[in-house]
């Protein structure tokens, strides 16, 4: 067996490429665990929203004819950022035992985690597409914005993600303080019921939340045909790229360090 | 540094942040130095030995060396060399098939892409897996494991190898024909610096030695040299060990 000559000089691209071949991995990996596979990026949403449906519009009796859509637009859109965060800021933490055993930029591992929940989501996103066509929301000029406000959520979902997993491995305790905000954010992000429907003194601080600006940007965009306000849009995207250059200075700052921290 | 010498250590210390249980509830943070004054030369075309007892060191050195780790202090001088850990099974994902996983580890060990898919056949047949390269690893049995994990690491080239112990795996079939395509690599390559316990092996295998002990360098120098003052101080220890 002849070794070959290693001629990986471009490193950048090759990590871009492993990044790409590792949410591949991912994918194909947890298709195979389970019995349906890929079914369950399918079902598992539509059973979370299957209950939450359950409760507000058939218990609660909440909302009306039009309060389905808008409650999953709120669910697809805020269970992407938050199945994303989560998974983003525990990746280098938990690829300490890969980082002992050869040198990898920490960057990588957050944005597989990242790009894997992306996939995840637009296959759910397309059936949520799918699913206001037949329930009589038409496609309009403002989808046009679509790309743009996707494309805005990435960017938050990436800055929030790499600068809570550059700080993970050092202070684990991070990891529940997380799911205790993503538990309290879902219930301030506007998901099942309009930020315009409170008292008006407690919208400003709703509206701080950048998840709920885009939810209420998304629903302009699907349900109502309208442009969405840009001004908070980009806002988030300005502060996003900010954050991402900040988590990506400091993974690459510590990329050394990590290996250290079990 | 010269023109041969391709890394250069002097005086180089690695710490890890410990933390251990303190009264009660409280813990106490301190750091330990795993390395402590570590110094010697690499030259290029060399096969260098590090040997020591277990707690030595050896693998914070070879991680150091792999640039997975910087020194906290002193001076770690390169010259711009590739060196990479020659490491079984990195990254493998038990679901996937065998074919899967040697382009997923390969990746991750630095090959490009086609150069893992240009050799795959060769991996293959090497690792003796035809028959099963596309069932997922999970159903592999440590052999097999052991097996596509060296045949995929070994594809690695870089300017300096660096073994950490696996000379021969699977096996005892396997770890011979494993163990002597390594120690011809080790012989025909351009530079290997080889981490053991086992001072035989050293001796047979590497031009030069370095002798590490509780992270500190004890001796540098040709492979007879340092072995024998290695022996002596082993049987030093066990005598007043006994005593």
């Amino acid at each position: 067996m002849a070794a070959i000559p290693d001629r990986a000089q471009n490193r950048r691209s090759h990590y871009v490429n492993l990044v790409l071949y590792k949410v591949y991995a991912e994918l194909r990996a947890e298709s195979a665990r389970t019995y349906v596979g890929f079914l369950w990026w399918i079902v598992d949403p539509v059973l979370s929203m299957a209950v939450y449906y359950g409760v507000f519009a058939l218990l609660l009796d909440r909302g009306g004819a039009g309060f389905v859509p808008f409650l999953f637009v709120g669910l697809v859109t805020f269970r992407w950022l938050n199945m994303a965060i989560a998974h983003g800021a525990t990746a280098i933490r938990e690829n300490g035992n890969l980082m002992r055993q050869v040198y990898l930029p920490g960057i990588v591992f957050p944005a597989v985690a990242v790009l894997t929940d992306t996939v995840k989501f637009a296959v759910v996103f397309g059936l949520l597409l799918g699913f206001l066509w037949i329930s009589g929301y038409p496609v309009a000029i403002p989808y046009l914005a679509l790309p743009v406000l996707l494309g805005v959520e990435l960017l938050l979902i990436a800055a929030v993600a790499s600068m809570l997993a550059s700080v993970m491995p050092f202070v684990p305790d991070l990891e529940i303080i997380l799911s205790n905000s993503f538990r309290i954010l879902f219930f301030v992000s506007g998901i099942f019921f309009s930020i315009s429907s409170v008292p008006e003194r407690y919208q400003l601080y709703l509206r701080l939340n950048p998840i709920a600006s885009l939810i209420e940007a998304f629903r302009a965009v699907l349900l109502e045909n309208q442009w969405p306000a840009w001004t908070p849009v980009l806002w988030i995207a300005a502060l996003s790229v900010a954050g991402i250059a900040l988590g990506v200075r400091q993974i690459a700052r510590y990329d050394r360090v990590y290996p250290k921290l079990t | 540094m010269d023109s041969a010498t391709l890394l250069s250590l002097r005086n180089v210390g690695v710490s890890f942040p410990r933390v251990r249980p303190g009264r009660g509830f409280r813990r106490q943070r301190d750091a330990f130095w795993a390395l402590k004054d570590v110094s010697f030369d690499l030259y290029e075309g060399e096969a260098l030995g590090v040997i020591g007892r277990n707690g030595a060191g050896k693998t914070t050195l070879m991680r150091l060396l792999a640039g997975i780790l910087v020194p906290d202090r002193g001076t770690f001088t390169s010259s711009g060399v590739r060196s990479s850990l020659l490491s079984l099974n990195v990254g493998m994902v038990p679901h996937l098939s065998g074919r899967e996983n040697i382009v997923l580890s390969g990746m991750l060990l630095g090959l490009e892409r086609r150069q893992i898919l240009d050799c795959m056949d060769a991996i293959i047949a090497f690792a003796e897996l035809e028959e099963f390269i596309d069932d997922p690893v999970s159903t592999y049995s440590s052999g097999m494991k052991a097996r596509l994990g060296f045949a995929t690491a070994f594809q690695i080239d870089p300017d300096v190898l660096l073994i950490d112990e696996v000379l021969g795996v699977g096996d005892a079939a396997f770890a011979e024909k494993s163990s002597g395509v390594l120690r011809e690599k080790i012989r025909s390559h351009k530079t290997v610096v080889l981490v053991s316990h086992n001072a035989q092996r050293i001796r047979n295998l590497c031009d030069r030695a370095v002798w590490l002990d509780k992270g500190v360098t004890r001796a540098e120098g040709s492979t007879d040299e340092v072995i024998t003052q290695y022996s002596d101080f082993l049987e030093e220890s066990s005598r007043s060990g006994r005593r």
